[in-house]
C-alpha cells in the first residue's frame, strides 16, 4: 500500500508543470514587497530627494552604507533643502536588505526596490556609489545639479505634508 | 574645608557644598533637573523656564532653631504655592525639592511644548542634531505630539550670517540668551543683543565687523539648539559618525585642551581627517572654552600644499629623495661639521622631538648649540624658581589675589587667560597691567600703568621696593631661604616708585600672580624683567603656592618644553651672532621672522630644515625634511603653566612626512647612535629618566583623568556638545623649586639697561593673534580675521608727517621697505612705530631700529 501511495506522488508530480524558471533568460515576478537593490529617488521635477542626514547609516545594522553632506548653493543645488549627499555608498556585500534604512529615512529618499541581479566580478564593484543609486531624472526634468534664482529654495528641509 | 548643606530631594537626604545653585546640587547627585538657559559657568537668569520644580524649606521653631515635626515625626514643609525655577535657588539647610511630580513633569511637558511651537524640526539637516539638549530633553520630558497645527510654525531666516564664522538659524533658536551672556558677562565684548520683542524676539549681531571677538565659536558650544554652527564644521558630518581625539592646540602657550572630532573622508583620500576642534575640559587649563585661533585654526595640518618628501637642493633645483637618502646624506654632513652644527628648534616641536633632537645634537659634539625659536623670552632659570603654584586655577582667583600682567598684550598672545583675568577681575581680583601702551585688558581694572618702552623692569623694581619700604617682604623666607637678598636690598635703596598705588594694589592682596610678556624688550632685557618679577614674587612670599607666582606668557607652545629640554634662547643669539658653518632647524621659520638670521641663513654651508610648508627657511635649505603636524602625531607639549600635557593622532598621514622625533633619532642611528625608539611613549620614558622635573609623566599618568566639576560632559547632555568630556588625561604640572620646602631661592639685582634708540621713530613689533605665520595661513576660514598689513603711529607723529588714520605710506626701516597702511588709533605711545609680527610678509626689523615714515600721496 506504502509503495502504491509513494508510486501515485511520483507520477502526479510528473504530470505537474515544472516550477524551475530558466533564469537568467526567464525572471519571476518577485512580490510588491520584495526589498531589493536600493534606488535614491527625485522629486518629480528632477531634483534628489536625499539631504544628507545619514539616519540610514545610522540605522543600518550592517554598517553598509557611508554618507558624506555638503552644503547645496543657489549656484549648485542637488536637493530643495540646505544640504544633499556629496558622497553617498552602500556596499552591498554588506547589506543584509533589511530595509531599516527605508524605514529611518526622512524624506523617502532611499527605497529598496525590486532588482536583486547583484553580483560582481570585483569587491569594488559591490560598493554603489551615488551615480549607480540614483534614480534618473523624471522625463522632461532636467538632472542636477541645477543653477536656481537665489531665495527660491530658503528651507532647511523640503516642505513636507502635515505628517498626521 | 566648605560648609556642607543638607537638602531633601525627592524625599531623599543629600549633603552637598552650603550656596551653590540647585541644579548644580542636584546633579552632583545624579539627579537631573532639564535646563535651557542655565549654564553652570554663567550667572542664571531662569529664562526658559523648564527646569520647573516645587520647592519648599523646612519650617524652622525660631525659639529653640529646631525643626518643627508633623504628628507622624516628620519635618513640616512649607512649600511655595507655585512651582519655582531651580536654576534661581541657591541650597542652604532645610532646602526641600522635588523633581517628578506630576506636576512637575506636566510643567515641563507644557513648557517643551511651548518652545517647540516654531521649532522647525529639521533635526535631520541640522549639525545639533545627535547632540542637541532640546532634541534629548524632549525625548526625555517633552510631549509626543504638539497640540498645535503643523503649518501655523512661523517661518524665518534660517542662514543668517552673524559674522563668516558663525551661523544663526532663526527659527531654531529658543532664546535662552546663553549666547548674548557668554559675550557680555564673560567675554565683555558688546557683540550680540536681542532686538525686538516677544514672537518676533532675535539674536542680533550689533558690532562692526559683526560678531566682532575672539571668543564667538564658544557660543555654538554652549547653544542648546542648533541655532548657532559654525561655517567651518556646517554639514560635515552627524555627531555620532565622529571619533573625538583628545588633542592640545599648537597656537599659543595655554596649551588648550582640545577634542578633534574626526571622521574618514573621500575627499581626504579615504583617511581620517579632522571636521571640527570642540574645546575639552580642564578646569585647570582652559575650563571649556576656546578662542577661534584654536578652533578654527587647523586647517594647516591638511594643506594642500603641506610639503610631502624630503627634498634635496642639487644645481638649484629641488629633488625628491627618500627618507634613507635624506638620513644618509645628512649623517654625513653632521659627521663632517661636528662641533660646528648649530640646532634650532620651533615652538610647535613636542617634548619628545625636542628630546631626540638634543640626542641627535649630543651625537655630534659634546657642548652642542641647542637654540629655540622665537628667541623673543627666556628665563627658565627662573620660572623653575617661582614660576605658578601647582594646581592653581584661575578660574578660583577672586578678591584675594591681585594679578600683574606686564608687557604682553594678552589678549592677542594668550587669549584664554585674557578671559580667565577677565573673569578674575569681574570677581573682585585686583589686576594691575602694566604696558607701554594701551591694551584691551586696561579695560577690565583701574590700575593701569603705562610706562616708556624700556622701563618695564624699573617698574618691577619699584614694586619691589615700595615692598620693602613698606615692610610687605616676607621675613619667613627671607631668613630661611631665600640666597643674595642683601645685594637686591642694597640696590633697591633709594629706588624712586612712580606708580606706588600700583605697587600697593599687589602688595595688599594674599596672593600675586604675575604674567610677564617681552614686548618691547630685548632678551637680555627679558632676563632682568623676568629675575624682577622673581625678585618681587620671592621677597613679598608670594611663591610655591596655589594661585601664586609666575606665568611667562612665552611665544610658542611649547617654549617651555625647550627650554626644559635643555634649548635657549641665548643660544639662538649665540648661533646669529657667531653663525654655525651647518645649521639643523626644525620646526622654526626664523627667517620669515627676523633679517639678520635670514641673511644668517643664507651664508650657511648647509642647512637642513624639518618644515610642514615651504617657508622662508626652508626656501634656504640645503635638504628638507616633511614634519607631521600635531594632527597625525601622537606627543605631548608643555604650556606657560608647566602642565605637561598629552596630545594623539587625529589625523591620516600626509604624503611621506614623519613625525620629527623619528627622523631626529634616525639620523641618530646613522651617526652609531642608539637604535630609534619605536614609539613617542618610549622616547617621554626616556625624558622621565633623565629630565628630573618630568619625572612620572610617563604617557599613562598624563592621560589620568578624574571627574570635573561642573560637570558639562556626561551622558545626559544637557550643557550641549558631545566633545567637552575629557578621556585623554588632564596632564601633570611639575612642582617649582619654591614648592620644595629645601630648595633654596635666589634672588639679585635686576639691571636696567635703556634701550638704544637710534631715531626719532623706532619700531617696536607686537604680536598679533590672527596673523599671517604658516599654521594660521592656510584656515581660509578665518581669512577676512586677519587685518591687511598695517603699521600703527602716535597721534602726535602722525601729526607730524601729516598721516592720519587709513593712509597708505612707505616704512623704511634700514634695508627693510614697505608699503602699508597706517592705523592712528592712539595706542602706539609718542615715538614709536608698532609692528605687528607676521602681518606684512616679509621679516620685522630689530626692536628699536629706526625707520622713517612717508605718507603716499594718492
Amino acid at each position: 500500500m506504502n509503495l502504491i501511495n509513494g508510486f501515485a506522488t511520483t507520477i502526479k508530480h510528473l504530470l505537474e508543470r515544472p516550477v524551475t524558471v530558466q533564469y537568467p533568460e526567464q525572471e519571476r515576478a518577485v512580490r510588491e514587497r520584495f526589498k531589493g537593490r536600493h534606488a535614491l529617488k527625485r522629486y518629480d521635477n528632477g531634483l534628489e530627494k536625499c539631504i544628507g542626514c545619514s539616519l540610514c547609516a545610522a540605522a543600518c545594522p550592517a554598517d553598509a552604507i557611508w554618507v558624506e553632506a555638503a552644503e547645496n548653493t543657489d549656484e549648485e543645488r542637488y536637493s530643495p533643502g540646505e544640504r544633499y549627499a556629496k558622497t553617498y555608498e552602500i556596499n552591498m556585500l554588506r547589506c543584509i536588505f533589511c530595509g531599516y534604512c527605508e524605514d529611518a529615512c526622512p524624506t523617502e529618499a532611499i527605497v529598496l526596490e525590486h532588482k536583486y541581479r547583484l553580483s560582481f566580478h570585483d569587491r569594488r564593484d559591490a560598493i554603489y556609489t551615488k551615480e549607480r543609486l540614483l534614480d534618473p531624472p523624471p522625463a522632461g526634468a532636467p538632472d542636477t545639479p541645477w543653477v536656481t534664482e537665489p531665495g527660491t529654495f530658503d528651507r532647511a528641509i523640503p516642505i513636507m505634508q502635515d505628517p498626521d | 574645608m566648605t560648609k556642607t548643606a543638607t537638602i531633601m530631594i525627592d524625599d531623599q537626604t543629600y549633603q552637598v557644598p552650603d550656596g551653590i545653585n540647585l541644579v548644580d546640587a542636584a546633579k552632583l547627585h545624579g539627579i537631573t533637573i532639564p535646563v535651557f538657559c542655565y549654564h553652570p559657568k554663567m550667572e542664571s537668569v531662569g529664562m526658559c523656564r523648564m527646569c520647573l520644580v516645587e520647592l519648599g524649606s523646612i519650617s524652622v521653631n525660631r525659639d529653640t532653631g529646631e525643626p518643627d515635626l508633623n504628628d507622624d515625626g516628620s519635618p513640616v514643609v512649607r512649600w511655595f504655592p507655585k512651582l519655582q525655577t531651580a536654576c534661581t535657588q541657591t541650597v542652604r539647610d532645610g532646602t526641600v525639592v522635588r523633581t517628578s511630580t506630576a506636576q512637575v513633569l506636566e510643567a515641563r511637558d507644557n513648557i517643551l511644548e511651548f518652545i517647540l511651537t516654531s521649532h522647525p524640526l529639521d533635526c535631520p539637516i541640522c549639525d545639533k542634531g545627535g547632540e542637541c539638549p532640546l532634541q534629548n530633553l524632549t525625548m526625555a520630558y517633552g510631549p509626543g505630539r504638539s497640540n498645535f497645527i503643523y503649518d501655523d510654525k512661523l517661518h524665518l531666516d534660517k542662514h543668517v550670517p552673524l559674522g563668516e564664522l558663525i551661523y544663526l538659524d532663526r527659527e531654531r533658536c529658543i532664546q535662552c540668551a546663553r549666547c548674548t551672556r557668554f559675550c557680555d558677562e564673560l567675554v565683555g565684548d558688546d557683540v550680540l543683543a536681542f532686538h525686538e520683542r516677544g514672537r518676533s524676539l532675535q539674536i542680533v549681531t550689533i558690532s562692526d565687523p559683526p560678531f566682532d571677538t575672539k571668543f564667538s565659536g564658544n557660543t555654538t558650544d554652549i547653544c542648546p539648539v542648533g541655532a548657532l554652527t559654525t561655517a567651518d564644521f556646517r554639514f560635515g558630518a552627524r555627531p555620532w559618525e565622529l571619533d573625538e581625539v583628545p588633542t592640545i592646540c599648537p597656537h599659543c602657550p595655554v596649551g588648550c585642551n582640545l577634542s578633534a572630532s574626526t571622521r574618514i573622508d573621500r575627499d581626504f583620500g579615504g583617511k581620517k581627517m579632522i571636521k571640527r576642534i570642540m574645546p575639552r575640559q580642564n578646569e585647570l587649563v582652559n575650563e571649556i572654552w576656546t578662542c577661534d585661533k584654536g578652533r578654527f585654526g587647523h586647517h594647516h595640518s591638511r594643506a594642500a600644499d603641506r610639503l610631502q618628501h624630503p627634498m634635496m637642493r642639487q644645481g638649484g633645483e629641488w629633488v625628491k629623495i627618500d627618507w634613507a637618502t635624506a638620513y644618509h646624506q645628512i649623517a654625513s654632513k653632521l659627521k663632517k661639521y661636528a662641533d660646528s652644527a648649530g640646532f634650532l628648534a620651533g615652538p610647535t616641536l613636542s617634548n619628545e622631538d625636542l628630546w631626540e633632537l638634543r640626542q641627535l645634537a649630543e651625537l655630534t659634539g659634546d657642548t652642542p648649540r641647542l637654540g629655540v625659536w622665537p628667541a623673543a623670552m627666556t628665563g627658565a632659570g627662573v620660572v623653575a624658581q617661582v614660576g605658578i603654584g601647582v594646581n592653581t586655577r584661575l578660574q578660583d582667583v577672586g578678591p584675594e589675589t591681585a594679578i600683574l600682567v606686564i608687557a604682553s598684550d594678552l589678549e592677542e598672545e594668550a587669549p584664554i587667560w585674557w578671559l580667565q583675568i577677565k573673569q578674575a577681575a569681574d570677581r573682585g581680583a585686583a589686576v594691575v597691567v602694566a604696558n607701554a601702551r594701551e591694551t584691551k585688558l586696561d579695560r577690565v581694572t583701574h590700575t593701569v600703568v603705562h610706562y616708556d618702552y624700556g622701563d618695564a623692569v624699573a617698574v618691577l623694581n619699584s614694586f619691589a621696593a615700595r615692598a620693602r619700604s613698606r615692610r610687605k617682604t616676607s621675613k619667613a623666607l627671607l631668613d630661611n631661604r631665600v640666597d643674595g637678598y642683601d645685594d637686591l636690598a642694597a640696590g633697591l635703596k633709594g629706588t624712586r616708585v612712580p606708580f606706588a598705588d600700583a605697587a600697593d594694589v599687589l602688595l595688599d592682596a594674599e596672593n600675586v600672580i604675575v604674567f610677564a610678556g617681552a614686548e618691547g624688550l630685548t632678551l637680555d632685557q627679558h632676563r632682568e624683567l623676568m629675575q624682577a618679577a622673581a625678585n618681587l614674587l620671592i621677597i613679598t612670599g608670594h611663591v610655591g603656592r596655589q594661585n601664586n607666582g609666575l606665568v611667562p606668557v612665552w611665544p610658542g607652545a611649547n617654549v617651555q618644553g625647550a627650554l626644559d629640554i635643555g634649548f635657549s634662547p641665548e643660544t639662538t643669539a649665540s648661533l646669529i651672532d657667531e653663525p654655525p658653518a651647518m645649521w639643523f632647524i626644525g620646526g622654526a621659520d626664523p627667517a620669515a621672522d627676523d633679517s639678520q638670521a635670514a641673511h644668517v641663513l643664507a651664508n650657511a654651508e648647509f642647512v637642513v630644515v624639518g618644515a610642514q610648508f615651504m617657508t622662508a627657511t626652508a626656501a634656504q635649505a640645503d635638504i628638507i625634511l616633511p614634519r607631521q603636524s600635531f594632527a597625525e602625531r601622537e606627543g605631548t607639549y608643555t604650556n606657560g603653566m608647566r602642565r605637561v600635557q598629552r596630545f594623539y593622532a587625529a589625523q591620516g598621514p600626509v604624503g611621506d612626512a614623519l613625525p620629527d622625533w623619528t627622523i631626529y633619532a634616525q639620523i641618530g642611528a646613522r651617526l652609531k647612535g642608539p637604535k630609534p625608539p619605536v614609539s613617542a611613549a618610549a622616547v617621554m620614558r626616556a625624558i622621565t629618566q633623565h629630565v628630573p622635573r618630568y619625572a612620572g609623566m610617563g604617557y599613562s599618568s598624563l592621560a589620568h583623568v578624574e571627574a570635573q566639576f561642573p560637570d558639562v560632559g556626561g551622558d545626559d547632555l544637557y550643557y550641549g556638545g558631545t566633545a567637552y568630556a575629557n578621556h585623554g588625561g588632564l596632564g601633570v604640572q611639575w612642582a617649582t623649586d619654591a614648592e620644595d620646602d629645601s630648595a633654596r631661592l635666589v634672588v639679585r639685582p635686576a639691571q636696567i639697561e635703556k634701550p638704544e634708540k637710534s631715531g626719532d621713530l623706532c619700531i617696536v613689533p607686537v604680536r598679533l593673534l590672527y596673523d599671517r605665520g604658516p599654521l594660521f595661513e592656510p584656515s581660509d576660514i578665518m581669512h577676512q580675521r586677519v587685518p591687511e598689513p598695517y603699521l600703527e603711529l602716535n597721534s602726535q607723529d602722525a601729526a607730524h608727517l601729516s598721516i592720519a588714520d587709513g593712509d597708505r605710506v612707505m616704512v623704511t626701516a634700514g634695508e627693510i621697505q614697505i608699503e602699508t597702511a597706517a592705523r592712528v588709533n592712539g595706542h602706539a605711545p609718542e615715538g614709536v612705530v608698532l609692528w605687528p609680527r607676521r602681518l606684512a610678509h616679509g621679516p620685522a626689523p630689530a626692536l628699536f631700529s629706526a625707520c622713517s615714515v612717508q605718507k603716499i600721496e594718492e
